[in-house]
């Protein structure tokens, strides 16, 4: 047997020996555990409750009796944002952006319900999850259990021993890396038993289970490599749980939340009542739909009249009410895009600068790479916003071309005044039963791997890193000979 | 290189064996003209040392005269600034690794795995070095150094100084290794065991080994070493070979002396 | 006060003590700043509304005015309400950075749009902010461990313990020196704060009260750093368990208490009156007029006697179907009301056990940025509501003409405490 390796295997026989390694293992292997079983079943909860209050709404859309079809777009529909399969494993940004959205005519309404606004402030303490226990919890137990392989075995001359066997200091911090990567593997085996369960029975798409795992092994790795570089290069075994718990607490703890504010500092976004207005004014300036004397209204009056080439609007095979509601729709759905993905654009270029800050923080990266594997990234959201909208829009514009087509302009006029027309603009539920469904699309594989690629990216650099200090400790260590 | 448990269980049936002559075999322990710094200062000045096969060696010397950096030095710990230092003939500065090979440390702490026994310390120790004990060899060895035997299954945590230098004086038996460097073996060890020690330390001579002792204990080193060198200001001050009528009062009012001045 | 003194200087020498305070400082002066700076950001905001809501509010009367209908006006007036952020919230950002400081509501059924969120970057709050707030309950304790929990050991290890022991006073001794510890400790957090509060106008009272929860949170902590350097194990012992322990009370239980707690609380009200009230009040559409004007007028029976409502669409009947779906998931509200409020009782009482959670509840409540604070501004709007659909019934009901000096006098919202 190579001396690395029986390096490696007397280090697991202490390891398992010492009573305080046992405990955290054990600890950590049972939060990991309940954290799994949770996360778990409470994805199943959420999706399921999900799904129920979207057969709800489309039962309600598809039953409602006979209406005039603008009744219908101000009655709206719900859609409800399902959970991908992994949001199980890590639910991202779930907690803070709402999964109820409620679709209307001219209006763009924001998601709500979200978890952290039904919360007490308990939910900025963290989610139990497989992603937070290994996120946050996995490397201090890497430092607890190893911050002393080498430094305590320095401190008291064992090391020396080695050494008097003619070991050399590489094949030491080799050996001992490998102890506390079986340690990483242990406390990595619930979550990847969760994402194996995950991939079978809900239906996770492999490959980003496959990226999850990778991520999370090469982030545990970094700090299996940190660790004993720290414990081989620390002139006591003090320093070097001082210094790792100080880098812990440094990435785990202080650098996501100084990321949070640097980047929001650095680019600020308006309030939703200030796009409201700001969108209100543009609007306005294009033309105001309920003003008939309006000249863009005037303008597109003119044009309609020439296409059908007629001369009064009551003369139109089509309900020319349902013409305006379409072109007002269309300028207003216009406008929402244009202010929406200005925001998604502002979003962006702040996660960006946030990520960038991973240079500092191993934690940031594997984060990133988590949520975007997950399909619980602000990207998953910004996906269901965006295919929300335009199944809005398509449903919008359905009803208002209904309103067009099967109302005469006579009978919409009327319909206040005059009973019979009254009935007549009421078209019968078949057409609401055809409306399509809201389907939602989720990311495909390609997508999500490339979404989860810069926090790989990040990651392997880090891996990179810890390898270098790793083997400059090795350096230092054969030199100082003791 | 002999095997020291045959030879063992040979002289303890009376045997004659065949050993080499100490006097005629080139010195095992062979140190010229080192200088050695250490944190910008000069410790060793020139020292002249050597230790031939199946010879003691005591190195006497006050705090700070330069005798765990001369243990440190033929370990290949540290490098000299100049001179040689040479174990087995291979040069320390250049091949430690073979050099570690040939040696048997003894330091003054010794460190072992509180949680692991005595015979799971020796085998992963020894297994470092690529040798693989059995446990007849273990309880052999073992034996020879005087560990008894309910001790060899417990954990070591509660060892006392006395049983460590036991096990580890056991893991240099059975690596059968021709030089050993003792760091202070009997300081901390009580009357008793510091005979036991010097029997042992006896035994290590008769099989050839040669043995470098740094020590503080005049008296003990005169038991049972064949030379006693002081070191102080950098090189040996002062040898002497150890026999029945050397005036030991006056050799330790000279040691205080040449360690002071 | 000399064995302080002296004390002070043997601290200062130790290597690290003096950098370690330091950190401390800069990272509380570094979240006061970006504290203030975010409620600085939000009260801009809110008054930077103010114009544009003028400006709103002048083109709606522009064009509704013409013909004075006032279910027009009741329906195109968006009113703007807002929270300002008290005097002490830059210490603890809570809820304000996800849930609105500003919301227009207009005299519509108000369950629809009192739900409303924020548009935020959830990426970025989901690791929350680096407030004040998170330096005491989550850096303090690190730094009080750092100096801390070699009190008794390093002393033992460098063998000077029995000497210490021998001459001074025992615990008058360790009483002194935990005591100077946790004192810069707390001069450290609580100096930027007072700093900040009085650049911000805070009373001195709630500054007190915010400095005195502060200093018990830190004193458990010293408590706790004390207690195990009793127990007689080794600095580096002491350090794990100590660090242990910090993860375990600020990490590991809350976010257990916090998956126990919303399991054992679920709010699914929330969706389901959204439901129940969009269907409430589009069924409006449908059921006879007469019907719905008599449950109206049970509730506000003022308008009973008011012109009748004839065939076809009317603002009176539309108005009265708004509130009525209002009316129809009250029950609803409450009960999620409720939930809500559960949620935050069973943290308070898990406060009294966990100390980060206990500190982190009190000072959200004295910065009024807590879930309660939240459930507050939608009282406050709640009734600011009621207010303007009182408003309106007037013009709606008796068919008085609405001009343009009649949007001046809509109710304004207030800023009450």
């Amino acid at each position: 047997m190579s001396p690395v390796l029986r390096i490696a295997t007397n280090e697991l026989r202490v390891l398992a020996r010492a009573r305080v390694a046992q405990l955290a293992i054990a600890l950590v292997v049972a939060l990991s555990a309940v954290a799994a079983l949770t996360a778990i079943t409470q994805g199943q909860e959420s999706q399921e409750i999900r799904s129920r209050f979207q057969a709800q709404a489309d039962r309600e859309f598809d039953g409602q009796p006979a209406r005039h079809p603008h009744r219908m777009v101000h009655y709206g529909h719900f859609v409800f944002r399902p959970l991908p399969a992994l949001a199980g494993f890590d639910p991202g940004v779930d907690a803070f952006t709402g999964s109820t959205l409620f679709l209307e005519g001219h209006r763009q309404n924001s998601a709500n319900f979200g978890d952290v606004r039904q919360s007490s402030l308990l939910v900025r303490f963290g989610q139990l999850t497989p992603a937070f226990v290994i996120q946050a919890l996995g490397p201090l137990v890497l430092i607890f259990l190893g911050f002393g392989a080498i430094a305590r075995e320095r401190d008291s001359g064992l090391l020396r021993l080695h050494f008097a066997q003619g070991v050399r200091a590489g094949q030491v911090v080799l050996g001992k890396a490998a102890a506390l990567s079986v340690v990483a593997g242990l406390i990595l085996a619930p979550a990847l038993i969760a994402l194996a369960w995950l991939t079978v029975f809900a239906g996770a798409v492999p490959a980003a289970a496959l990226m999850l795992a990778a991520g999370y092994a090469a982030y545990l790795l970094v700090w299996v490599l940190a660790t004993t570089s720290i414990s081989a290069l620390a002139p006591s075994s003090r320093t070097a749980l001082a210094s790792l718990v100080a880098a812990w607490a440094l990435s785990a703890i202080l650098a996501p939340r100084l990321a949070t504010d640097i980047a929001l500092l650095a680019a600020p976004q308006p309030t939703r009542l200030e796009t409201d207005i700001a969108i209100q004014r543009d609007l306005k300036k294009i033309g105001d739909s309920h003003n008939p004397d309006d000249p863009y209204f005037t303008a597109f009056r003119a044009s309609v009249l020439k296409t059908y080439g007629v001369a009064r609007v009551e003369d139109l095979p089509v309900n020319y009410r349902g013409l305006i509601a379409m072109e007002g729709e269309r300028l207003t759905s216009a406008l929402f895009e244009t202010y929406a993905e200005r925001q998604f654009a502002d979003q962006k270029r702040q996660s960006g600068l946030a990520l960038a800050l991973g240079g500092v923080s191993p934690t940031l990266a594997v984060r990133s790479l988590s949520m975007a594997a997950s399909g619980t990234d602000l990207e998953g959201h910004r996906r269901f916003l965006r295919q929300a909208e335009a199944y809005r829009y398509a449903i919008v514009q359905r009803l208002n071309r209904l309103q067009a087509e099967r109302l005469t302009y006579s009978d919409d006029s009327n319909r206040n005044s005059d009973p019979e027309a009254g009935r007549r603009v009421r078209i019968d539920p078949g057409a609401w039963r055809q409306t399509p469904d809201f389907v939602y699309r989720p990311a495909s594989t390609a997508e999500s791997l490339a979404a989860s690629t810069p926090g790989l990216l990040l990651l392997g650099a880090w891996l990179a890193l810890a390898g270098g200090l790793a083997w400059a400790a090795s350096r230092r260590l054969e030199r100082a000979g003791s | 290189m002999q095997c020291y448990i045959i030879v063992d269980r040979a002289l303890a049936a009376g045997e004659q064996t065949d050993m080499p002559d100490p006097s005629s075999a080139p010195p095992a322990i062979e140190i010229r003209d080192l200088c050695v710094n250490r944190g910008g200062a000069a410790v060793l000045k020139t020292l002249q040392l050597t230790v031939n096969p199946g010879e003691v060696y005591a190195l006497l010397g006050g705090n700070g005269a330069g005798k765990s950096t001369t243990l440190a030095v033929l370990m290949g710990f540290v490098r000299p600034v100049s001179g040689s230092a040479r174990v087995t003939g291979l040069n320390t500065a250049s091949e430690p690794e073979a050099v570690r090979r040939r040696i048997g440390y003894l330091p003054e702490t010794v460190a072992l795995y509180e949680t692991l026994s005595a015979y799971e310390n020796i085998a992963y120790f020894l297994g470092l070095s690529g040798v693989r004990p059995t446990r007849a060899d273990m309880d052999a060895a073992l034996d020879a150094a005087g560990l008894q035997t309910e001790a060899r299954t417990r954990r070591t945590a509660g060892f006392s100084k006395g049983m460590r230098q036991k096990v580890a004086i056991a893991m240099a038996l059975l690596r059968e290794v021709p030089v050993l460097l003792l760091d202070e073996p009997t300081t901390g060890l009580d009357p008793v065991a510091t005979a036991d020690f010097n029997r042992l330390v006896g035994g290590l001579r008769a099989r050839g080994a040669a043995i470098l002792m740094v020590t503080h204990d005049l008296l003990g080193a005169a038991d049972c070493a064949d030379r006693i060198g002081v070191l102080a200001r950098g090189g040996i001050v002062e040898e002497a070979p150890a026999r029945d009528g050397l005036d030991l009062l006056a050799l330790h009012r000279r040691f205080g002396e040449a360690a002071a001045g | 006060m000399i064995g302080l003194g002296q004390e002070l200087r043997l601290f200062l020498r130790q290597r690290l003590a003096g950098p370690t305070l330091a950190l401390l400082a800069v990272l509380s002066a570094i979240s006061i700043g970006a504290g203030m700076l975010e409620i600085r950001r939000q009260t801009e905001a809110i008054a930077r509304i103010q114009p544009l809501q003028a400006a709103e509010e002048a083109a709606v009367a522009a064009w509704v005015s013409r013909e004075g209908d006032a279910g027009n006006a009741a329906y195109y007036t968006f009113h703007a309400t807002w929270d300002r952020p008290s005097a002490l919230a830059f210490a603890a950002l809570g809820q304000r950075d996800v849930a609105p400081y500003v919301l227009r509501v207009r005299a519509l059924a108000l369950e629809s749009q009192i739900h409303e969120g924020e548009s935020y970057n959830a990426e970025l709050a989901l690791p929350g902010r680096f407030d004040w707030a998170f330096v005491l309950t989550f850096l303090a304790p690190l730094i009080l461990i750092v100096l801390l929990h070699d009190l008794i050991s390093s002393e033992r290890e460098a063998g000077r313990l029995q000497a210490l022991q021998a001459a001074g006073g025992r615990t008058g001794l360790w009483v002194r020196r935990a005591g100077l510890r946790l004192g810069l400790v707390f001069v450290a957090v609580a100096a930027p704060l007072a700093l900040g509060a009085g650049m911000s106008g805070a009373k001195a009272a709630e500054v007190l009260a915010v400095l005195t929860a502060a200093g018990f949170y830190l004193a458990f902590w010293t408590l706790v750093c004390v207690g195990v350097g009793a127990l007689g194990r080794s600095s580096v012992a002491n350090g794990a368990v100590l660090a242990a322990t910090w993860v375990v009370l600020t990490l590991v239980l809350p976010a257990l208490a916090h998956m126990v707690i919303n399991r054992a609380n679920p709010v699914r009200q929330g969706v389901e009156l959204t439901l129940a009230q969009r269907e409430a009040v589009h069924a409006g559409w449908d059921k006879p007029k007469d019907a719905t004007l008599s449950a109206f007028f049970k509730v506000h029976p003022e308008w009973r006697n008011t012109p009748p409502v004839t065939s076809g669409f009317h603002w009176k009947w539309y108005y009265a179907f708004q509130h009525l779906g209002d009316l129809s998931v009250a029950d609803q509200v409450r009960a999620y009301r409720r939930g809500l409020e559960s949620r935050d009782a069973w943290t308070a009482r898990v406060g009294l056990f966990l100390p980060a959670v206990g500190v982190q509840t009190a000072l959200h409540r004295m910065a009024g940025t807590d879930l309660a604070a939240q459930l507050a501004y939608q009282d406050r709007i709640r009734a600011f509501h009621e207010r303007l659909r009182r408003f309106y019934y007037p013009y709606i009901f008796n068919e008085t003409p609405f001009r343009k000096g009649d949007f001046g006098k809509a109710p304004r919202w207030a800023e009450s405490g």
